[in-house]
């Protein structure tokens, strides 16, 4: 049987756009609150950015490099490129019907006026924006003007312009004209353009109507209402804002750079350069202007979208932190209490105690910004090791790191610089830890450290003990209470051994002779990852049963995918939990009929990797870093976990379980290759996301009813550990 | 409790290795973590006998990382040691010194069978299983990357240990110089292979019953692993000759990828799965072990052993000196007047300790010299004193360092030639003042013991030495005539007066 057909898979970009279809469901879906509607469109609207930026320009690359060759699905990049634009072309329809039709009427039947043009300003503040204007805006615009002596100036990457058509006005020209008698020179009409600052806020409130109704404007209406202060000896003919979207995929060839660092600081400065794949532009644009930007941003008619509305909606993030309008957002989660970590000692007793699981956000992060901090101030400890991938500003990890270093410990640090756009921020971050002292590796030739592991190595009574934190999600304190993840926290020798031989890897040093328990990427974990799959095959071929559950962010490597189909087809019941892509069919007669795939959008952004296999029941299962993708098999260093202690075990088949039982924020993967969310009849409403935040509070709250019992006991303190 | 954290650095001919553990006497070794780094020093210096500027440097970064790694865990001791590479290299002593200079890391140079002794301390400390093998007769087999180590156990005791220079790097850049059709490769491996194992299996082989193989190696290790079950590393012969038969006939990238062997690796792959086959087949062993363990563990043993953290019930002396009289049995020696001699020379040295500044190594290395003091004659007696030394010089005594051996050497050697002021010693050998004295007291201990036994018919049977006011009085009560020996202590006892101020005098109570 040959499960590669191309007709067995579906591209990964198409798949990618239903993802944010599915987001785009959530800010149009009228029982949630409305400022949580508004926060879900300005998602698509960053997320679609990114696809651009990063998927759309890589295809782009292929087809000016003239590659052909066709995905999975048999697409070539150029079908791709035409489908893609149908589709986002379709999707940006319904993002601004969507705001047009249902947030912006809505806003105003709850008293937030939102004035989409300046036209619409009353006389009062029509003055008020001018002011504005004056006070604010104005010292910070730099118009630019096009004609022979001066060309056409760089637009910036997703930057809001504002682009004019501009004459000279005639009173100045009048006597040269007469004398030259040149009547065409005072007609020439003129393109210029102005940056909509980013450094001021988009969204600028005016004062209330006298009704208390709130109103806002955007920043490129106060402009446009007073483009011609900014072209004093010109005619205004028209202004509209557009803006642009280049290819900003950033490809380090490695083998060549012979200083990482720098090469990334070039490329940094570099990716405002590259060639126009999108631009977008308000879709009652003067024709003539229109072609001025189609022709100087050499854009095809598939790259350009016509909008009615504002551009770059990724704004509304910023209308939903406008201060009041509490009851039209979710109440602002705060992750509970970890049982374990409960109570005096210290973090390292309390992981000697047993494996400690945690899913984020319902639970708390602190337990692992406290393993780092305390690990930083415990003398005892001899080493801290780390890999920081995408990490918070004024992190409080990077300070316990910097502090370990100077309080003496050995404190090693791995900083991915290629984590996508988040480079500037890397590079400040590895220096300011390299002069407090620590070891800092730049990441490795050739593949990205997408792991996330934590070791700290202490000096105990009976010798070394090394205590090991292994995540699915980085270690980044502010994304920590957006992303859903989980992490375990063991003393467990094995795996103690396994995270040093890791970091031994990392600093450049050979493998180890055998893993006790880690799995890594590039070299181990897709073998391992087949083996898992084919071994439920095997059990499923001879009578055994055999059940596979698996919950990841992106599905899309054929090998991966072809062995879930074997396994399917020798009766392997496969549960898929995939948030975004998923390049695998179900349904297909003989190949997929017992896969089961759905994808949660909800609140929170799902980014947990577990894996479950049954195993002929001596049940295992794993977290780690890695989606079932090409990049993160291939591509990445990434580590799969077992999670094997009783406790965590079974918390984790909880999750998945849960998960499987959604049925409110769960869409399920159709035959026709269409999500569909859960048929409800006869099934209780349950939404995964809010159960999980519901049971995390429960179980500390019971902790802390226990903790509080308890004190009611004397209890004689322990003698002073070690 | 005390634990002391051990590194242990080894610096082999295509790795640099460190194992650091934490010795205790309550637990023992226990390895806490284990660290590689590839780097051929060997392809320089088995090619061009040098160590290029750039390996050189490599090999300093490396160590340097392992000093950072070092005080990671704040490691109490720790000693580094290279093989033959490095010891082969011309520019060997220059490369030590710059890596002493840049990392602060002193590094030994040890001799082959220093080495081969300290690997094989690693494996006997596995205990029990290392007891019941070598009881029967047993193979060990350290295959390195510049030579191999047989040795051969029988009876709980060292047989003989030779060493070839023919280790999987060497045979690899060999073949590579002259041959780089794959195929064809493999068959001159095993030509080479065959052709210096020959006369090992000749000369030791033949009547000798070999019933188990210990390998040492890294290569092995991944095989055998593969055969593991519940943690023993131990291998049927069928079985694993029938896996290294179609390993050699892998591709070498293939046999990496099955065995997880890292890829850079893969061009050792082939020489090794021949040279193990070889061996193997060399013997009629039924099982094999590849107890996984390497100098690394060797060196903290050792370290443990004498910081008296890690006891075990085998004795090594005994097999260093199972491996002399092995030796001595070759050349035909008189085993029962060396055994006279040695039993009366350990009695006088005991008397004299307090005086002598000898101790308990030097009583090691006096019964060696005893043992080998007659070889030279098997050449010829005209010129046996340097003929014995020449075979000392030349014979591998595991557990000895090239020092001791020299020191050997020359306790034979002048026991009865004239013996030589240290000048004239110094100008034609590289030899330390304490080392020159050690081997005067030992050669006047042995002069004196010889003399007691001059007859060659071990008259004396009950002596006792006791030392009174610069006299070492020899109480023998036997009934005989020592008529010659009292003549021969008279004269050997002058040098006995002149290096201890001791004079040796032969008391008889006679009964009638």
């Amino acid at each position: 049987m040959d499960f590669l057909k191309p007709e067995y898979y579906r591209n990964r970009e198409l798949s990618w756009i239903q993802f944010n279809e599915r987001v785009l469901g959530e800010a149009r879906d009228k029982t949630l609150l409305l400022f949580e509607r508004l926060k879900f469109l300005s998602i698509t609207a960053s997320n679609l950015d990114e696809f651009f930026m990063i998927r759309v320009a890589s295809l782009k690359d292929m087809v000016n490099a003239n590659y052909m060759k066709p995905d999975i699905a048999g697409m070539t990049p150029s079908m791709q490129l035409e489908e893609i634009s149908g589709k986002v072309h379709e999707l940006v329809g319904v993002q601004y019907s969507t705001l047009i039709r249902s947030l912006i009427p809505a806003l105003k039947q709850n008293g937030l006026i939102f004035v989409r043009e300046h036209e619409e300003l009353g006389e009062e503040d029509a003055a008020y924006v001018d002011r504005y204007f004056a006070e604010n805006v104005y010292p910070v615009l730099t118009p630019m003007a096009v004609d022979s002596s001066r060309p056409f100036p760089l637009v910036r990457n997703k930057t809001l312009n504002i682009g004019a058509l501009v004459k000279r006005k005639p009173e100045k020209a009048v006597g040269k004209a007469e004398d030259s008698g040149k009547e065409g020179q005072k007609d020439e009409v003129e393109f210029a353009t102005v940056q909509v600052p980013s450094v001021l806020p988009r969204i600028v409130e005016l004062p209330p109507k006298s009704d208390g109704t709130r109103q806002v404007i955007l920043l490129e209406e106060i402009i446009e209402r007073n483009i011609a202060k900014l072209f004093l000896n010109y005619d205004v003919i028209c202004a509209h804002p557009y803006r642009v979207m280049r290819n900003a995929d950033l490809t380090i060839d490695e083998d060549e750079a012979a200083d990482l660092l720098k090469e990334i600081q070039k490329q940094l400065k570099k990716r405002q350069w590259g060639e126009v794949i999108r631009l977008e532009v308000e879709d009652s644009m003067d024709k003539q202007l229109f072609k001025i930007l189609k022709r100087e941003f050499n854009v095809k008619e598939s790259e350009i979208y016509r909008i009615n509305g504002p551009l770059d909606l990724t704004f509304l993030m910023k209308l939903y932190g406008l201060e009041g309008f509490e009851q039209l957002k979710a109440p602002k989660h705060v992750p509970a209490p970890v049982p374990q970590m409960m109570g005096e000692g210290s973090i390292f007793r309390k992981i000697r105690g047993g494996d400690i699981l945690l899913h984020h956000p319902y639970q708390s992060f602190d337990p692992v910004v406290d393993f780092v901090r305390e690990a930083a101030k415990d003398p005892q400890v001899l080493a801290i090791k780390q890999t920081l991938y995408r990490v918070s500003g004024n992190s409080p990890i990077i300070a316990a790191l910097a502090q370990a270093a100077e309080n003496g410990k050995q404190v090693s640090v791995l900083v991915e610089l290629k984590a996508r756009f988040d480079e500037e921020n890397n590079i400040v971050w590895a220096k300011m830890l390299e002069k407090a002292g620590c070891h800092v590796i730049y990441g490795l030739v050739g593949l990205k450290t997408h792991s996330k592991i934590t070791l700290v190595v202490r000096r105990e009574e009976d010798g070394i003990r090394r205590y090991v934190h292994l995540g699915t999600g980085n270690y980044n304190d502010a994304t920590a209470k957006q992303y859903t993840d989980c992490g375990l926290l063991t003393c467990s020798p094995a795996m103690g051994e396994d995270a040093t031989a890791v970091f031994n890897m990392l600093s450049g040093y050979s493998e180890p002779l055998t893993w006790n328990k880690l799995v890594l990427a590039p070299i181990w974990l897709r073998d391992r990852f087949l083996e898992l799959i084919r071994r439920e095959r095997d059990n499923a071929r001879v009578g055994k049963p055999a059940k596979i559950v698996a919950k990841m962010n992106s599905l899309c490597d054929q090998e991966i995918i072809a062995a879930l189909y074997e396994a399917s087809a020798a009766g392997v019941e496969i549960d898929l939990i995939i948030r975004g892509i998923c390049c695998l069919k179900v349904g297909i007669p003989g190949v997929s009929e017992h896969i089961r795939v759905r994808s949660i959008v909800g609140n929170f952004l799902e980014h947990a990797r577990i894996f479950y296999f049954l195993n002929n029941g001596q049940e295992e299962l794993y977290m780690g870093s890695a989606d079932w993708m090409p990049r993160n098999l291939d591509k990445r260093v990434e580590i799969l976990f077992p999670v094997e202690a009783k406790g965590p075990k079974e918390e984790g088949k909880h999750i998945l379980e849960i998960q499987l039982a959604d049925t409110l924020k769960a869409h399920v993967l159709q035959k026709d290759g269409l999500y569909e969310k859960v048929d409800r009849r006869g099934k209780e409403p349950l939404c995964a996301q809010e159960y999980f935040a519901g049971e995390a509070w429960e179980m500390a709250d019971a902790a802390q009813e226990e903790e509080t019992l308890n004190d009611r006991v004397f209890v004689p303190e322990e003698p002073v550990e070690e | 409790m005390q634990i002391l954290t051990f590194a242990g650095i080894d610096i082999g001919s295509y790795e640099v290795g460190m194992k650091i553990f934490e010795l205790s006497a309550k637990n023992g070794m226990k390895e806490i973590t284990y660290i590689r780094h590839r780097i051929e020093l060997g392809k320089d210096a088995y090619n061009t006998g040098k160590i290029s500027a750039q390996r050189m440097n490599e090999l300093c970064g490396v160590l340097a990382g392992f000093v950072d790694i070092m005080r990671e865990y704040q490691v109490d001791a720790y000693r580094a040691c290279v093989t033959s590479a490095i010891r082969e290299a011309d520019n060997g002593l220059l490369v030590l010194e710059n890596v002493r200079v840049r990392t602060g890391i002193d590094v030994e140079a040890l001799s082959n069978s220093e080495q081969r002794f300290l690997g094989y301390k690693s494996i006997a400390y596995q205990g029990k299983q290392f007891e019941e093998m070598i009881r029967k007769g047993t193979a060990i087999f350290d295959v390195g990357g510049g030579s191999i180590q047989l040795s051969l156990f029988d009876k709980d005791k060292l047989v003989t240990t030779q060493n070839i220079r023919m280790g999987i790097l060497r045979i690899r850049e060999r073949i590579a110089a002259i041959e780089d059709r794959p195929e064809r490769q493999a068959e001159l491996v095993e030509e080479l292979v065959d052709s210096e194992i020959a006369s090992f299996r000749k000369l030791y082989l033949k009547d000798r019953d070999i019933k188990s193989v210990i390998f040492v190696g890294d290569y092995i290790n991944y095989i055998v692993k593969t055969f593991r079950k519940d943690g023993s590393l131990v291998v049927a012969r069928e079985e694993l000759l029938a896996q290294l038969e179609a390993y050699s006939r892998m591709k070498p990238e293939e046999t990496a990828r099955k065995l997880g062997i890292p890829a850079d690796n893969a061009s050792l792959i082939l020489p090794s799965m021949i040279i193990y086959k070889r061996l193997v087949e060399m013997t009629n062993a039924e099982v094999i072990w590849a107890p996984g363990r390497n100098l690394s563990d060797g060196l903290a043993y050792d370290y443990g052993e004498r910081h008296k953290l890690i006891k075990t019930s085998h004795n090594f002396e005994n097999d260093i000196l199972a491996a002399a009289k092995n030796i001595s049995k070759r050349y035909l020696s008189d085993k029962a007047h060396i055994n006279q001699v040695d039993g009366l020379g350990l009695q006088i040295l005991d008397a004299i300790r307090k005086v002598s500044g000898l101790g308990p190594r030097d009583r090691l290395l006096f019964s060696i010299a005893v043992q080998l003091h007659q070889c030279g004659k098997y050449i010829t007696v005209s010129k046996a004193a340097e003929c014995n030394y020449d075979i000392v010089m030349a014979t591998e005594i595991i557990g000895l360092s090239h020092k001791e051996r020299n020191l050997v050497a020359n306790i034979v050697r002048y026991t009865t030639e004239e013996f030589p002021t240290y000048e004239k010693l110094a100008a034609t050998e590289e030899i330390e003042e304490d080392t020159y004295l050690r081997i005067m007291k030992l050669t006047a201990v042995f002069r004196a013991a010889n003399a007691l036994d001059r007859s060659h018919r071990q008259k004396i049977k009950n002596m006792k030495a006791v030392l009174k006011d610069y006299k070492l009085q020899l109480n023998i009560s036997d009934n005989v005539d020592l008529t010659l020996e009292k003549d021969a202590l008279d004269d050997k006892g002058d040098f006995f007066e002149y290096v201890f101020g001791i004079r040796p005098v032969i008391r008889q109570k006679k009964k009638f």
